[in-house]
Order: C-alpha cells, then structure tokens, then sequence
C-alpha cells in the first residue's frame, strides 16, 4: 500500500534549495575557519590528458 | 542555482576539523602536544590517522604501545563507520574542533573491532560495497568485477578521489554502474541515538511507491522511526542528520540515495535528539 506524501514543483525546488544552502553552511562551518589545519590526506593530483 | 553534481562534490570533499589529545592515563617520556587535522567525512579514522600515530608515538615508550584507538566524551568510536557519520551522532551540535581521545592502551574490545592493518578496513570497506550492490542490484555490478577493479576503487577512496573522479578512472565504468540510479531498493541505515541506548535500523526501501509516486524521507521516517517526524504541534524532538545537513522530509529518498550515500553505497542517517534551547 502506497503511504507516499504528495510532492509538489514547488516542494521539489525547496527541498534541493535548502540542501544546496544548507551543504553551503556547512563548508562555512566546518572548513572556513580551520583552513590551516593539516589534511589527513593530501589531495591527489589529478592530471588530464588532452590535445590542444 | 547549483547543479546536482556540486552537491557530490561538497559531500566528498567535507572535512571535518578535530583536535587529538593523548588519554591522560597514557604514560609519556614527555608531554604530548594535542594534533591538529582535517578529517575528510567520507573515510575511515584508521585509515587517515597515521600522522596522529606518529605524533604520539614520539613521546611514548614503545613497551607502552598497544593498539590505537579513539574515543569521544566516553564512547570509543567505531572505526568501520565513516567519519562522518561518528561525527553527526555523536558531537554535530558541539564546538568545533571535534575532540577525540587517543588511547594506545586497554583496546575496548567488546565495543571496536581490531583493526592491525589497513587490509582490514579495505575488506570490511570492499564488504559493504559488495552488500550494497546485492540490495540494489542483485549484486550484477560486483560480480563483474576483477581484482584489479577492487583495487583501484579502494586505493580511489585511500587517495581521496572524489565521485566524478572515481567515476573517469573506473575501468569498465563499474563505479557509474555502482552508484547508478536504476536500483530496485535504496540501502538506508538509521543510526538512532538516545539517552538510553543507540541502537541502528538497516532498511531496504523502495524509492518508489507502487503506484509510481517517489518516496521520500519522511516516509521512510515514518516506516521505520516515527518519533523522528515532527508532530501536529510542530514540536521537533530529533534532528534527522546526513552528511552535517537535515534535508526535508520532502526530499525523494531516490535522490538521496544517489546524491548522499557514503562511497560505501550506504545511506546512513543519523537521528539525534533535538537540542533543547
């Protein structure tokens, strides 16, 4: 039996605009302030290949 | 507005801060200075803690060396959950930098399992991989696999590639095949934590109901932890964590799946109790 709740447009916009604004605060929150900390992993270097 | 593939980026590259501190009772040649470092949310605290060992072990004895392992406020953390997910259920809506306690001796063992290498938690990583394709995919993408794939995807995660770049150096796209959308049930782990105890729910979910309407959060909340849905009076008494976010409880389930699961193919969901101010 079905239990889902109607979905409209408009609640799909909300839904994606407040995880975008929401994953915004959180790198703010979470990385803004301690950029001089050491990584626990140094990023790869990511190299691509490709003709001019 | 931004596109969907910026949000697999922010979670890949989500980092948390945290300030390691020797335990107290740990017996040093001289004092231990705290290490800072950012932990990224999507690995595993043994696999990208090899400077805090090493920064310890400079002023301990060696006879004094036993096993590492972590603890925050009291309660050792589980190494074979990602980081990130530790990090929502037990210290989300605490200072940062997140504080975590290092221990090298009286291993909790009926708490953590044992982790002597790193070849344990790329098996227990490459496990998860495998039962997440056998619930979403009859384990179709898995079995195709070869050796060398296992490989390359695990040392991706070692090395901190993100999603898109796993996705471009897979051989065979199995890591597109993996994280594909056509999947019958989404994987969703509830880890509820509560004063009294923090049991985990692993659930398999259609994202779509069967008269084709999506799913969504909080009917998978209501299925499986209905105290997490805020009642008619709008009183909240949990937050419901993915990733450091509480996305609505309108958002469809299938594109949390895709968009949030951790490079295990799990959702994993937090649900904490709600701060009281």
């Amino acid at each position: 039996q079905s239990m889902s709740l109607f979905v409209s447009p408009a609640q799909t916009a909300a839904w994606r605009k407040q995880i975008f604004e929401q994953l915004s605060e959180r790198s703010k929150r979470e990385m803004d302030n301690f950029r001089h900390y050491e990584q626990a992993i140094e990023q790869s270097v990511w190299v691509k290949k490709g003709s001019m | 507005m931004a596109d969907d593939k910026d949000v697999l980026r922010d979670v890949w590259f989500g980092r948390i801060p945290a300030c390691f501190t020797l335990y107290q009772d740990e017996i040093t040649e001289r004092e231990a200075e705290p290490f800072y470092l950012l932990l990224p949310r999507v690995s595993y605290l043994t696999l990208v803690t090899d400077k805090v060992k090493k920064h310890f072990l400079k002023v301990m004895k060696p006879d004094d060396v036993e096993e590492i392992w972590f603890e925050y406020e009291g309660t050792p953390l589980k190494w074979h959950y990602p980081i990130g997910l530790l990090f929502d259920l037990y210290a989300s809506n605490t200072a940062l930098p997140w504080s975590i306690t290092v221990h090298f001796k009286n291993f909790p063992q009926q708490d953590l399992l044992h982790c002597p290498s790193n070849s344990v938690i790329e098996a227990h990583f490459m496990s998860s991989i495998k039962e997440a394709d056998a619930l979403k995919h009859k384990g179709a993408v898995v079995n195709e696999m070869q050796k060398k794939d296992h490989k390359q995807l695990w040392m991706g995660l070692q090395n901190g590639l993100c999603c898109d770049e796993l996705c471009l150096v897979q051989r065979g796209g199995f890591w597109t095949a993996l994280i594909s959308s056509l999947f019958r049930h989404s994987c969703a782990t509830l880890f509820i934590s509560t004063t009294s105890n923090r049991p985990f729910i692993q659930k398999l979910f259609r994202p779509v109901s069967l008269d084709g309407h999506p799913h969504t959060l909080g009917d998978l909340l209501k299925e499986v932890f209905p105290a997490a849905v805020p009642q008619n009076d709008g009183q909240k008494k949990y937050q419901v964590v993915i990733h450091g976010i509480e996305p609505m409880l309108e958002t469809p389930i299938q594109w949390l799946s895709e968009h949030l699961s951790y490079p295990d193919n799990f959702l994993h969901i937090s649900i904490i109790p709600a701060p009281s101010d």
